[in-house]
């Protein structure tokens, strides 16, 4: 170190050498990831106090199972965990302040990255709550265009996740046949939005294109086999003794457990609960759509899982429905060119495969946001790991989070 | 639009609203005072009239004026979105009691909160930085957050040139800050 | 002479130092045989099990190499197919040669510990298990003749061996000073230890049947054996797995789980615990990790054919050894002739359709391709001349392609199951598999004692 040339700094000031940033290169030792400052919470002060015999595991931003970069600081005793304390940050964006600074157009592109499995669903709330704000509805064909991806979008986000839940607990086949259907999916919805991921489809007023030829052709095909497909598919692990036995009554939550911790999505639903807010609270053409509420009573891992596949399937119905009943007719609505809002404040949420995805867009009449605030359910769904997981092994840890379905872009904002 | 949900409103809380109950498309808001959001909110968790068992969001807003606390409630009696508004809390110290007592999932929208705006939860049990790092000093989401400030303290500025903040040293937050309507 | 010798390049500099060496050693070589050639030659001779043993231990070191890359391949390959994938692709033919090139790689890492790890018990912990794994090769038997050591304590030698690799394991867990290597090795050591039970008293019924605890005799009891004097037998019937089909369903739980094979792989749970034991280990010292985890596959594979599929013996009975009549000696000239134009003849003969039929190809293209078919060729026909004719060549072949079976069965299983949880994994072991072990060696006992009281 000594031996080093100083380093400068940008206007050309010297860094001392024992300023902290610099000795980087040093042996750590062993590294436990207990804070290196006092508690600021008695939460923080519970939690890192150890008791007889316990350990600390840090299970890293790094790691191959986390959904994400997330970082959980176990407490074990054994293998037994005894609590868990999530460390969140590392993907945060900065997109609510972000869209304070950017046009009303340009906020809907980064509402994509939030959850970049069901980037629809991420941009759905922010269009409505700024056509709440704009007055404008959408013509018919653009609201069953956006149910139709939207429910495309779903399947996707699903067999991901059962090959995600698959795969953290061993089974390395699974996500692999759903990383087929969500090509095929990706396919379908490139040829209809030109993107595979982040689909910045939806605009204010109504969508970006219409249907075409390749992507009904995609679609006719894929739907004549969706059925069997996902029947294959789930068959391999719905009948797997071994992954039943691991799943079943694991993480169980009740409802009244469920509401408190503010969940929502399949994640309520396989508690008992049938909150569903595409009949709760319904939006865009869903009151005309003939669709069930799969809902599961044991609220554990298994059933989080079977409620999510049962959701596929009335996608396919929902999708059935769409090609239907979809009217002809413009796919925008008419708008100014100079956005000029109301000042107010709107809100706007929409079910999406984890849950309740919302927007609130405060408006002060100039063509930017004035606050978008985004509500996003991974974020709220990651809380309760730390209520269900004490009490079980480690292998569980990962069964839990898996089960719940957090996706770190949106957990991060 | 929910008018049988206005006047049960109004007739439960009249004296505590210090603002007209506001209805637009679906979505009923009323306005509160700080102090009175542990009461408000169980009244309308508990009572059957109103059933408001799911927080759908709690979010902070920095009005420019003053910082609020936005809660979004659902519930099978009404057919509208329920915005409670905790307004007038002052931006040098805003302080709200915390609804963990009522939905423990609060607790992390609650730290985002503080987080962002830097309010205070009296009661909430975990209140720390949730996204930026534990040393961070100043609150994003504030309008008058002045990034090289902060950023030329943080330790993720490294010692390399590269990473290195290249503000000017002169540089100043902005004259005005952006102030929310009424 | 050091000016010329610094204006080599590094070939020549290569080539100026080995030769010399090369040259002295063989000068020694020579005069060592010469001088002490024969007291050398006598001594080996009167200790022919010396000789033997060396031999069978080079053999098995040697062999090991190749067997894992093989089984490592096939890993790869046959996972990749399951899952819809390709898999290897580029190196080598279908990408067999892609788990050499990887142990090419491991071998030029770097070579490092972890600060604060134990130096030595980190370096030496892999060469535990390692040699954990080889020493039980050394007794299979895997064609009438062909065995390292006829022990007969063998089977007893073969589970006290393989539970040295349990020391390996946690010598790699503690010593990585690490939370996620210690997790990954007392699990696995509680694994090992817990599965060893049911392992061993699942093959006394065998024993009782068998009478023996050498693995060569087990061999020749499933094959053809004489009865009163008369050779009968040799049908697959006769395999042990029809006798103890309890025995065998256990063994072959326990054996994935003494292997650390899916389902029971929760010491290399990479889902969960990053790497397990090997979390810090990097290079060749993973490599040999690796290593032993395949021979490890290999090994039970080849106990369970050994055990309860026959071994060596092929299904059916053959009449070895079949002599084809033909001496190669009486020829004479002839054979120097034969030998000179068959290959020419052979490779012209096989090369002229590729060449009548596709005008586009040169002709050293179709003589090429020629040649290597007609050599594809001759292996197989001298194959199957050794097969016919020699019975351990037929022996090993058999035994090899039933270890390969279930090696196989394997790798299936690891692409198709998901992991057990460790609380499930050890009251699997001790409530199940434990009592079922002991009810299949009192049934066993029981019909001995009934059917041949003596």
């Amino acid at each position: 170190m000594s031996a080093a040339p100083p380093r400068g700094a940008a206007d050309g000031r010297e860094i001392p050498a024992d300023d902290p940033r610099v000795q980087l290169d040093e042996a750590l030792g062993v590294f436990e990831p207990v804070p290196p400052y006092p508690p600021r919470t008695e939460r923080e002060a519970e939690f890192y106090t150890l008791g007889d015999g316990e350990m600390f595991i840090n299970m890293g931003p790094q790691h191959p199972s986390t959904h994400g970069v997330l970082r959980i600081v176990l407490k074990i005793d054994g293998e037994n965990v005894v609590d868990l304390d999530p460390v969140l940050g590392y993907l945060h964006r900065g997109v609510e302040k972000l869209c304070e600074n950017a046009d009303y157009h340009h906020s809907i592109a980064y509402l994509d990255p939030l959850e970049y499995i069901s980037s629809l669903f991420c941009e759905w709330p922010g269009v409505m709550a700024f056509e709440k704000l704009l007055d404008v509805t959408p013509p018919p064909r653009a609201e069953y265009l956006r149910v139709l991806s939207s429910e495309l979008n779903r399947i996707l986000s699903h067999s991901m996740f059962i090959g995600w839940m698959a795969l953290d607990l061993g089974g390395l086949t699974p996500i692999l046949y759903g990383l087929i259907e969500r090509d095929e999916i990706a396919e379908m919805l490139a040829a209809l939005t030109g993107q595979r991921l982040l689909f910045n489809y939806f605009r204010i007023g109504g969508v970006n294109g219409d249907l075409n030829h390749e992507f009904l052709s995609r679609l006719g095909d894929w739907m004549s086999r969706a059925t069997t497909q996902i029947e294959a598919n789930t068959m391999l692990l719905n009948e797997n003794e071994i992954f039943v036995r691991r799943m079943r009554g694991l993480g169980t939550m009740d409802q009244a457990t469920a509401l408190r911790m503010c969940m929502t999505g399949p994640n309520i639903r396989a508690t008992g609960i049938p909150l569903d807010f595409r009949r709760a609270h319904p939006y865009s053409v869903f009151p005309e759509l003939d669709f069930d509420i799969p809902t599961r009573d044991e609220g554990d891992c298994l059933a989080r899982y079977l409620v999510r596949i049962d959701e596929i399937k009335q996608s396919l119905r929902i999708i059935d429905q769409c090609l239907h009943q979809m009217p002809d007719g413009p796919i925008m609505a008419k708008l100014p060119r100079l956005l000029r809002p109301r000042p107010g404040r709107a809100y706007a949420a929409v079910e999406g495969p984890r849950g309740q995805y919302a927007a609130y867009v405060i408006s002060d009449g100039t063509d930017q946001p004035f606050r978008m605030r985004i509500h996003d359910p991974s974020f709220i769904h990651l809380q309760s790991v730390g209520t269900l997981m004490p009490g079980h092994l480690i292998a569980d840890a990962m069964a839990v989070m898996a089960s719940l379905d957090p996706i770190m872009g949106g957990v991060d904002k | 639009m929910d008018p049988a949900l206005k006047r049960r409103l109004a007739s439960r809380f009249g004296e505590r609203l210090i603002a007209p109950i506001h209805q637009r498309h679906d979505e009923t808001e009323i306005r509160i005072g700080p102090g009175d959001v542990p009461d408000v909110c169980r009244t309308l968790h508990d009572e059957a009239e109103f059933a408001f068992r799911v927080l759908a969001d709690l979010a902070g807003v920095d009005t420019g004026t003053s910082m609020q606390v936005v809660y979004h409630l659902w519930s099978e009696t009404s057919a509208d979105w329920l915005r409670v508004v905790a307004d007038g809390l002052s931006r040098d110290d805003p302080r709200v009691p915390s609804v963990t007592f009522l939905w423990k999932g609060a607790e992390w929208m609650e730290r985002e909160a503080y987080d962002m705006f830097g309010i205070t939860f009296e009661g909430n049990r975990d209140l720390r930085r949730i996204y930026m790092p534990p040393d961070y000093q100043s609150f994003p989401l504030r309008k008058d957050f002045f990034l090289a400030d902060d950023a030329a303290r943080s330790p993720g500025a490294g010692v390399r040139h590269m990473e290195q903040v290249h503000t000017p040293r002169n540089a100043r937050p902005a004259a005005t800050i952006r102030k929310a309507p009424a | 002479m050091a000016r010329s010798w610094s204006r080599l390049t590094l070939a020549g500099k290569i080539l100026f130092t080995v030769i010399p060496i090369l040259f002295v050693l063989t000068v020694g070589l020579v005069l060592l045989i010469v001088i002490a050639g024969k007291p050398i030659v006598d001594f080996l001779a009167a200790n022919i099990w010396l000789v033997r043993f060396v031999v069978a231990a080079t053999a098995i070191l040697l062999m090991s190499v190749p067997t894992a890359f093989l089984i490592i391949y096939m890993e790869m390959k046959v996972i990749a197919l399951m899952n819809l994938r390709i898999g290897p692709d580029r190196v080598g033919p279908f990408g067999s040669l892609l788990s050499v090139v990887h142990g090419l790689k491991v071998l030029m890492k770097e070579d490092f510990s972890p600060t604060g790890a134990d130096r030595l018990v980190f370096t030496l912990a892999p060469v535990a298990v390692f040699m954990a794994t080889i020493m039980a090769l050394l007794v299979i038997p895997f064609a009438p003749g062909l065995f390292g050591a006829d022990m007969n304590i063998g089977l007893l030698y073969l589970f006290a061996v393989s539970g040295l690799t349990v020391v390996g394991l946690l010598m790699a867990g503690w010593s990585s000073f690490n939370k996620y290597s210690l997790l990954g090795g007392l699990r696995s050591a509680a694994q090992v230890i817990s599965y060893e039970i049911p392992l061993t008293l699942s093959v006394v019924g065998l024993l009782l049947l068998a009478g023996t605890m050498s693995l060569n005799q087990i061999v020749l009891l499933q094959g053809p054996h004489l009865v009163n004097g008369v050779a009968t037998g040799g049908w697959f019937t006769d395999w042990f797995v029809f006798r103890q089909p309890l025995g065998a369903l256990i063994f072959f739980i326990a054996a994935t789980a003494e292997a650390n094979r899916t389902p029971f792989d929760l010491t290399e749970a990479d889902s969960e615990i990053v790497a397990g034991f090997a979390t810090e280990y990097s290079g060749m010292r993973f490599g040999f990790f690796f290593f032993a985890e395949y021979v490890n596959v290999f090994v039970v594979s080849g106990l369970i054919v050994t055990l309860f599929f026959g071994g060596w013996n092929a299904p059916f009975p053959w009449p070895w050894p079949v002599s084809v009549g033909f001496d190669p000696g009486s020829l004479g000239i002839g054979l120097l002739l034969l030998i000179a134009i068959v290959p020419v003849v052979g490779t012209l003969i096989l090369a002229a359709p590729f060449f009548l039929a596709r005008s586009s190809l040169p002709a050293w293209q179709a003589i090429v391709i020629g040649f290597v078919l007609f050599n594809l060729l001759a292996i197989v026909a001298i194959a199957g001349w050794a097969f016919i004719s020699f019975d351990w060549v037929a022996g090993l072949l058999w035994f090899l392609g039933k270890s390969y079976v279930f090696v196989f069965t394997f790798v299936w299983m690891r692409g198709t199951l998901p992991r057990v949880r460790i609380d499930q994994l050890m009251g699997f072991a001790w409530k199940w598999l434990l009592p079922a072990s002991l009810l299949n060696l009192f049934v066993t006992a029981l019909a001995i004692v009934v059917v041949h009281p003596k």
